[in-house]
């Protein structure tokens, strides 16, 4: 009697204390998920309260009838392989330095890791004026003639202006995933490497780096995240310009819905990117994972 | 002659150097920004690079003005506020019984919770604004705040079940046995138990909802009054981008309290930042 005097009164805990946050996650994300879904399949402008039923039409908009999702798309693709590749090559080589014994050590991964903390709205600002005022003014200075590129007016340089300012804004996390992954690697293990005779690059690339396919297999999953995601630095730095050359693809299903009034379409685009990042994020995953369990 | 000591440690301090260097450059364009700040007008035109002749210290008096910097301040804590208490206790609660109660019921509670993790927030924006509109929530700063609880729930339980697999179950019996409710047990025996991951909760979030820019763009940027530090910057730079005086001013002020933030409680970002990534 009194056991199942408990286990209904657990039971009725159970849904009183999780309730709030299943209510609230499906409030804030699922239905709004569901319902992007649905918003895909209709022809609407946000504001009547009628969406017309179109089926598959705006899938055929974005793919047969014009290219320019599909560039949006291979620009953010790009953007991502360079934006993985430097983060985690530069932020694994800073960690390296910043966890020797220099005694500047903690101050100095404090310094990388600021423009981390920052808006990244405000990131873009900053290197707005960099490659605009700073450059033309270090030209001035040295005569050196990259500074006077048009690092923002020209569609190709503006790239590079791009994941230069993700990998500086985002450099510092990265670092300290890397930070935390080497320090938890014991020390008996390399010095039993250097008895061996390893030196310190054998060593580095035997020992070091295959103990930390952890850490990699985060930031790798991280910075492939946070690139294809990326809104803020753009939209501050060239606001997808010039020419519509770096639009990313949340800012061009941004502007397709809110600008545009394209809701229909904004969401079939949408549907299209969460798909594409699923499947990246979990192609990644499976294949970091299979290289940590070879290990 | 030179001896091994000495040249080891003249390598390290070669290393040092190297380092150091290496830092100055990579912050020198928020050197930058600063240096322009607190530059008068002219100077700030004829040469970025120089140091100002005086510290002008009136851009800021100006800019705290016009951008109304006492009151987006105060928006931005409302936000941030609201929202990470409903992210806490939302989410240690429900984490707690779903650790406790190990059955089927409380399995696909758990998974329906932490799913939305791998579901990036920008393909369900457009639909969110609709969705928020008919529950009365854009446009509001508490709203907004409120909106926040759904954004961080997922993590944040995700981040206390892990820990709650550490706290032994002996615990919550004996207060059981003391005639303790579930309730109790928790708010008294638990909750304070989970005190250091509470404080990774807290500042993955303050950090996160203290500089979010896209929410807040679609939800409160369309009146002065609810616009938050970063909305404002953004708008404000926007106005006066050919007066970079006082754009570097606005944008010195906007990420000035996180700069702070991170000075004040650096070893507890970075403790939080890398459990957070560990365990998302």
């Amino acid at each position: 009697m009194v056991t199942m005097k408990r286990s209904t009164k657990g039971k009725l805990e159970m849904v009183l204390f999780t309730l709030p946050a299943v209510i609230l996650v499906t409030m804030m994300i699922y239905i709004p998920f569901i319902s992007s879904g649905y918003y895909s399949l209709t022809e609407w402008n946000g504001i009547s309260s009628v969406a017309t039923f179109v089926g598959l039409e705006n899938f055929k908009t974005i793919f047969l009838k014009s290219s320019q999702f599909t560039n949006v798309l291979i620009f953010t693709g790009k953007y991502t392989a360079l934006f993985v590749l430097f983060s985690n090559v530069l932020a694994l080589a800073l960690a390296v330095l910043l966890v020797t014994k220099i005694k500047t050590a903690n101050f100095l991964r404090g310094v990388f890791f600021v423009p981390y903390i920052m808006s990244m709205t405000i990131v873009g600002f900053i290197w707005k004026f960099i490659f605009s005022s700073g450059f033309a003014r270090l030209y001035q200075i040295t005569g050196w003639a990259f500074l006077n590129w048009s690092w923002l007016g020209n569609a190709n340089l503006a790239f590079y202006s791009v994941v230069l300012v993700g990998v500086w804004q985002q450099l510092g996390f990265y670092m300290v995933l890397y930070i935390a992954g080497l320090q938890s690697i014991p020390g008996d293990v390399l010095e039993a490497a250097t008895v061996d005779g390893a030196g310190s690059l054998r060593r580095f690339f035997s020992v070091t780096l295959p103990l930390l396919a952890p850490s990699i297999t985060i930031c790798l999953f991280m910075s492939l995240t946070n690139a294809l995601k990326m809104f803020d630095i753009v939209l501050a730095l060239t606001q997808g310009g010039p020419g519509g050359s770096t639009y990313t693809a949340t800012l061009d299903i941004y502007r397709e819905a809110f600008q545009r009034n394209n809701f229909g379409l904004g969401s079939a685009k949408a549907v299209v990117f969460f798909f594409i990042v699923l499947v990246l994020t979990q192609l990644v995953l499976w294949i970091s994972r299979r290289k940590e369990v070879d290990l | 002659m030179i001896t091994r000591g000495q040249r080891t440690r003249l390598r390290w301090f070669l290393v040092e150097l190297f380092a150091l260097a290496l830092a100055v450059f990579y912050i020198y364009p928020v050197f930058l920004m600063v240096n322009n700040s607190l530059k008068p007008f002219r100077e700030g035109i004829m040469d970025v690079i120089a140091l100002p002749s005086r510290l002008a210290f009136e851009n800021y008096v100006q800019v705290v003005n016009r951008m109304n910097y006492g009151a987006l301040f105060m928006n931005n804590l409302i936000i941030t506020v609201v929202g990470i208490i409903g992210i806490v206790v939302f989410s240690s609660i429900a984490a707690y019984i779903i650790n406790r109660q190990r059955n089927r019921y409380t399995k696909i509670i758990h998974f329906l919770i932490i799913t939305p993790m791998l579901i990036p927030f920008q393909t369900f924006m457009i639909t969110l604004l609709k969705t928020m509109n008919t529950l009365g929530l854009s446009g509001s700063l508490v709203g907004l705040g409120i909106q926040y609880w759904g954004f961080g729930i997922p993590m944040a339980t995700f981040i206390y079940a892990n820990f709650m697999q550490t706290v032994p179950r002996e615990i919550d019996e004996s207060a059981f046995i003391d005639g303790a409710s579930t309730l109790q047990t928790f708010v008294r025996v638990i909750f304070p138990i989970l005190k250091p991951i509470t404080i990774t909760v807290i500042v993955l979030n303050v950090m996160w909802i203290w500089n979010d820019f896209l929410l807040p763009l679609l939800m409160v940027n369309s009146t002065e009054r609810t616009r938050t530090l970063v909305l404002s910057a953004y708008t404000f730079v926007g106005q006066f981008n050919t007066q970079w005086h006082y754009a570097m001013t606005a944008m010195v002020l906007a990420v000035a309290p996180s700069v702070v933030f991170f000075v004040l409680l650096q070893k507890h970002i970075v403790k939080g930042v890398i459990a957070g990534a560990v365990k998302g």
